[in-house]
């Protein structure tokens, strides 16, 4: 269940990695105008250190930056034994076909969409793997 | 007291630079990944190694002597260093990508003559891959090479790879290209965006 | 966010341009700042544009990538606390014996020593602080040998920390009765090591980047080398990190400075996320391939 489902009054909270500042704007852009709470980490690593800090409610990741950095941390993610470990990923990958498909069910994404990414899919998906819609 | 003090130096065991040149060469084909391993860490002093290192990069299935092979070309940093890491970059494998990109971002200079073909390379991926290269290299002739890119690329990922490397070093050459290139895709999503970001902040930079 | 720097001149830095110059010091260093750093991050910013007479984000960021007059040097500078004292970084410490020689003791027989090495050691706190760590807080340190080795590749440092004299505020975090068990006083601000301690710790002299002087340093548990790789060039850094593989045992451990990573470095080692800190480990088994 999400923190929404549970009836957490704060905002929900989304964490968007990519290693693109002006995708992370973008997505940022997008997600607080329609009610959530944003937090962005450029690679991995970084990632890997919020999320541990951090409640979040959703991950939105993108698998392509250079070093396949999106893979690696959600399987490092879900290898864990922290809260954060069943966390709902929302994939983003350059292309449609089936090993990316193969790897996201892999590290248990939810869905995965293509970039570039509209505002309509991102906002929807996200509301749909939230439980939050304004 | 249980702290206790090493008295003698710890002995040098089987140090790699005892062994001359030739010696190093064909340890980096030994069967002993070790062996390898110190015959690698060894050389990267002599341009004309890297024929030899490049063919062991080939084949060594030891990722940390992949390493040290690449760590001995990036220390000779001549073009031809740069030729033997090239290749991987089209590499099926995320890591061997990655860590080909690495090491070529240390070596601007030697990876210079390459950009244009790359940049124009038939894989999207690889297009997108050397534009993060190209923001190692001076602002003013990273702008030239992002423009080009803007004005002949069609694909949509990497005209944004090359807007985030504006972004972040363009010049104000790259404003007409930068609004060109947003007409053009003034229909899809993120990127007519990411060029208004990416104008913003040049305008900025030069007084705005 | 509005700030005044210094100096006088107005400089508005955005949280934007805090994250952009996190990224960009990421890649060339391999340091990663959390949330709660970078309030001052903000501050060393504002210090280094009033420094070099930025008048915007954008001309000092133009500056730092171009690292005019070693602008990334002296920004790195401003971010790791150059004062050395005992007990910094605590939380290492805590790591060394709340898990990292648990890891170390499983399976060691007593007559084979664990050796701990602080490189570089500078002027001798780190490895002396080590020492009163272990023997306050390590419950078994009775039980094994323990060698500590200190190595600077400066000499004047490592003289420095061979006679074990400090002042009183490199003593400043540690309490009062283990200044009173590990020091005597000298004078008004001089406090010399307990002898046994100082004579106990090895130093020696070393460069990071030379396989000679690096080979002759084999066979450690855990190895702190702190703040000093940020400042290395990419491929010094490599060789580096390949050498420190080669000094330490299969299963041994790296903890790094505060704010820095190996990912971007090296991928020889694995990652270990403890409670009290995030050290790198050499793999205990290896694989011939991947």
């Amino acid at each position: 269940m999400t923190r929404i489902e549970q009836g957490a009054a704060s905002l929900p909270r989304v964490l968007v990695v990519d290693d693109s500042s002006l995708v992370r704007l973008y997505y940022r852009d997008v997600l607080e105008k329609s009610g959530f709470d944003v937090d962005q980490a450029m690679n991995g690593v970084e990632a890997m250190e919020r999320v541990l800090a951090q409640p979040f409610d959703l991950l939105v990741v993108d698998v392509n930056m250079p070093k396949m950095d999106g893979f690696s941390f959600l399987r490092e993610l879900r290898r864990g034994k922290s809260e954060a470990a069943a966390l709902p990923a929302l994939i983003i990958t350059t292309e449609a076909g089936r090993e990316d498909a193969e790897e996201a069910r892999a590290v248990g994404a939810n869905f995965y969409l293509v970039k570039p990414v509209s505002e309509a899919d991102l906002r929807n998906h996200v509301a749909v793997l939230t439980g939050y819609r304004r | 007291m249980p702290l206790v003090k090493k008295s003698a130096s710890q002995p040098s065991g089987g140090l790699p630079a005892d062994d001359d040149h030739a010696g190093l060469l064909q340890k980096l084909s030994s069967a002993e990944p070790d062996a390898r391993w110190n015959a690698a860490r060894a050389l990267g002093n002599d341009p004309k190694d890297v024929p030899a290192l490049a063919a062991a990069l080939a084949i060594e299935p030891m990722p940390r002597v992949r390493e040290a092979i690449m760590t001995a070309l990036i220390r000779i940093g001549d073009e031809s260093s740069a030729a033997a890491l090239l290749p991987y970059l089209r590499s099926p494998d995320a890591a061997r990508r990655g860590a080909a990109i690495e090491a070529l971002q240390s070596l601007p200079g030697a990876t210079a003559p390459f950009m244009l073909a790359l940049l124009r390379d038939n894989d999207s991926d690889v297009r997108i891959l050397a534009i993060e290269l190209v923001r190692g290299m001076p602002p003013a002739e990273a702008t030239r090479l992002l423009c080009s890119v803007l004005e002949q690329e069609r694909h949509p990922n990497v005209c944004a790879s090359a807007v985030d490397a504006l972004a972040e070093l363009g010049t104000a050459e790259a404003l007409p290209a930068l609004q060109t290139c947003a007409q053009r895709f003034a229909e899809t999503p993120f990127l007519p965006f990411a060029i208004s970001v990416a104008i913003a902040r040049i305008s900025d930079a030069n007084g705005g | 966010m509005a700030n005044s720097g210094q100096g006088g001149h107005a400089s508005h830095v955005t949280p934007e341009d805090v994250r952009r110059l996190c990224e960009f010091l990421y890649r060339r260093t391999g340091m990663l700042f959390s949330d709660d750093k970078r309030y001052y991050i903000d501050r060393r910013l504002n210090e280094r544009m009033a420094a070099s007479g930025s008048s915007s984000f954008q001309s000092y960021f133009a500056l730092l990538r171009s690292d005019f007059d070693r602008e990334i040097e002296h920004l790195v500078n401003a971010f790791t606390v150059n004062e050395t004292y005992f007990f910094r970084e605590e939380h290492q410490l805590r790591c060394m014996t709340s898990d990292l020689l648990r890891a170390v003791t499983r399976d060691r027989p007593p007559d084979e020593p664990i050796r701990i090495w602080s490189v570089p050691c500078s002027t001798g706190e780190e490895p002396y602080s080590i020492g009163i760590w272990l023997m306050e807080n390590f419950p078994e340190v009775d039980n094994y040998q323990i060698e500590i080795v200190g190595s600077d590749i400066d000499t004047r440092a490592l003289a420095s920390a061979a006679e074990g004299i400090y002042g009183a505020r490199a003593l400043m975090k540690l309490p009062r009765e283990l200044v009173a068990r590990y020091f005597e006083g000298v004078t008004a601000d001089a406090y010399r090591i307990d002898p046994g301690l100082r004579d106990s710790i090895h130093f020696t002299k070393v460069n990071l980047v030379d396989p000679r002087e690096m080979a002759r340093h084999r066979n450690f548990d855990i190895v702190f080398c702190r703040n000093v790789l940020i400042y290395f060039d990419d491929a010094s850094r490599r060789i580096a990190a390949e050498n420190l593989f080669d000094c330490l045992r299969p299963g041994g451990f790296i903890c790094l400075g505060h704010s820095e990573t190996m990912s971007r470095i090296s991928s020889l080692f694995r990652v270990c996320r403890y409670p009290d800190a995030i050290v790198y480990q050499r793999p205990e088994i290896e694989r011939d391939q991947d």
